[in-house]
């Protein structure tokens, strides 16, 4: 395999330039698979896929209907691709068709399960012998744990915000299903929420 | 539709994330990656899903479109029907007002296929499926102009697929 293309944002979140460098390049990669490039298309893909995986597990999809729902969504985008002119719009088009697609598969009840969010119970449990253990600093735990703390809706909104390159975030968030008035203070009373909690469980632990 | 706008405007107060929120978040981002990480091979499924497809979609040619007539008890609701071709189907579709003002759209794809199909208007894109005799229908679409979608399809189900058919605008 090669290296996972995951959405990695610069470490310094101040560090406008090269977000804008990603920018240029997927709006180049978008004109290109508009004129009928697959290979820029693929590239796209390989860019955005795990920003949508995401986006579906924080609906409450398992593992295998996630895969579907962002196959779909990347399918439908086949049809709407003549319409998309800029990278935000991109990103918000196929945020939001992957998570109404995610619902919709919800609500048709298919392949229910029993615990819909299974990611939370999948927290890293370094006493149990897992076979791949996943080793996190006292930070990260105390962090998952304030994420586990939080609403149901508040764990998928910043899930999902998480993964959104930052200067897209406002042209997306108005998208994302909540009514654009609110969801810049939905967002905000979620961060003061998690940044509340995670000050919680730093102080508990070193107490 | 605005989204492009937004991405310009001036950022509200409330809008604006401190540093700490931005360091929370890239936190989270890490923990899911970790812990949840998306299957290796998802692009290569989607990239593999789309190159069956085609990027090209099929432009449908309006055929036939009949002269409005009076139908129903009352004759005060009018219908007509309009049928489009293209390379790999033909889309038949019968458009009758409801009384709220929206119409209904009913039709049927030759050859009969279960697809998903899209209502584009200007307001929003609804999606219904056909079913395996190739019938679908919108119950309320607004009145105003609208265009019909085939999505693409691969083929998973049942040996029904083929690419993108997208009709002209229609004025419902």
């Amino acid at each position: 395999m090669d290296e996972p293309m995951a959405v990695t944002a610069p470490a310094d979140p101040a560090d406008r330039s090269v977000r804008s460098d990603r920018n240029a390049r997927i709006a180049d990669l978008l004109d290109a698979a508009k004129g009928g490039s697959e290979d820029a298309l693929g590239q796209i893909t390989a860019e955005l896929s795990p920003m949508l995986w995401h986006v579906a597990r924080a609906a409450g999809l398992g593992a295998d209907d996630a895969e579907d729902v962002v196959q779909t969504a990347w399918e439908r985008l086949l049809s709407h691709l003549a319409d998309i002119r800029v990278p935000q719009a991109l990103i918000g088009w196929l945020v939001v068709t992957t998570r109404h697609e995610a619902w919709r598969l919800r609500s048709a009840g298919r392949r229910q399960r029993p615990a819909d969010q299974d990611w939370l119970t999948a927290i890293p449990d370094q006493s149990a012998g897992a076979e791949e253990q996943i080793v996190l600093d006292e930070q990260q735990r105390a962090l998952w744990r304030a994420v586990g703390r939080l609403s149901a809706q508040c764990q998928e909104l910043l899930r999902i915000v998480a993964f959104i390159p930052r200067p897209d975030y406002q042209s997306v968030s108005a998208a994302l299903g909540m009514p654009v008035g609110s969801i810049g203070p939905t967002r905000s009373r979620c961060l003061q929420k998690i940044r509340v909690l995670l000050a919680d469980e730093l102080d508990g632990r070193s107490a | 539709m605005t989204s492009d706008d937004d991405a310009a405007g001036q950022p509200r107060e409330s809008d604006l994330d401190t540093a700490a929120d931005f360091e929370i978040l890239d936190g989270i981002r890490g923990l899911f990656e970790l812990i949840d990480p998306m299957p290796a091979d998802l692009p290569e499924r989607v990239r593999f899903a789309l190159a069956m497809r085609g990027l090209e979609s099929e432009l449908a040619r309006l055929v036939s479109e009949d002269s409005p007539e009076l139908a129903g008890a009352r004759g005060t609701e009018r219908s007509r029907t309009v049928t489009f071709d293209s390379a790999s189907l033909s889309i038949m579709i019968r458009i009758e007002e409801n009384k709220d003002g929206s119409v209904r759209v009913d039709g049927w794809l030759v050859p009969a296929q279960p697809r998903e199909i899209e209502m584009q208007t200007a307001a929003e894109t609804l999606s219904v499926s056909s079913d395996a005799d190739g019938r679908f229908a919108f119950a309320q679409v607004p009145s105003g102009t609208a265009r019909l979608v085939v999505v693409g399809s691969a083929g998973r189900d049942q040996g029904a697929g083929g690419p993108a058919v997208v009709t002209p605008a229609l004025v419902l």
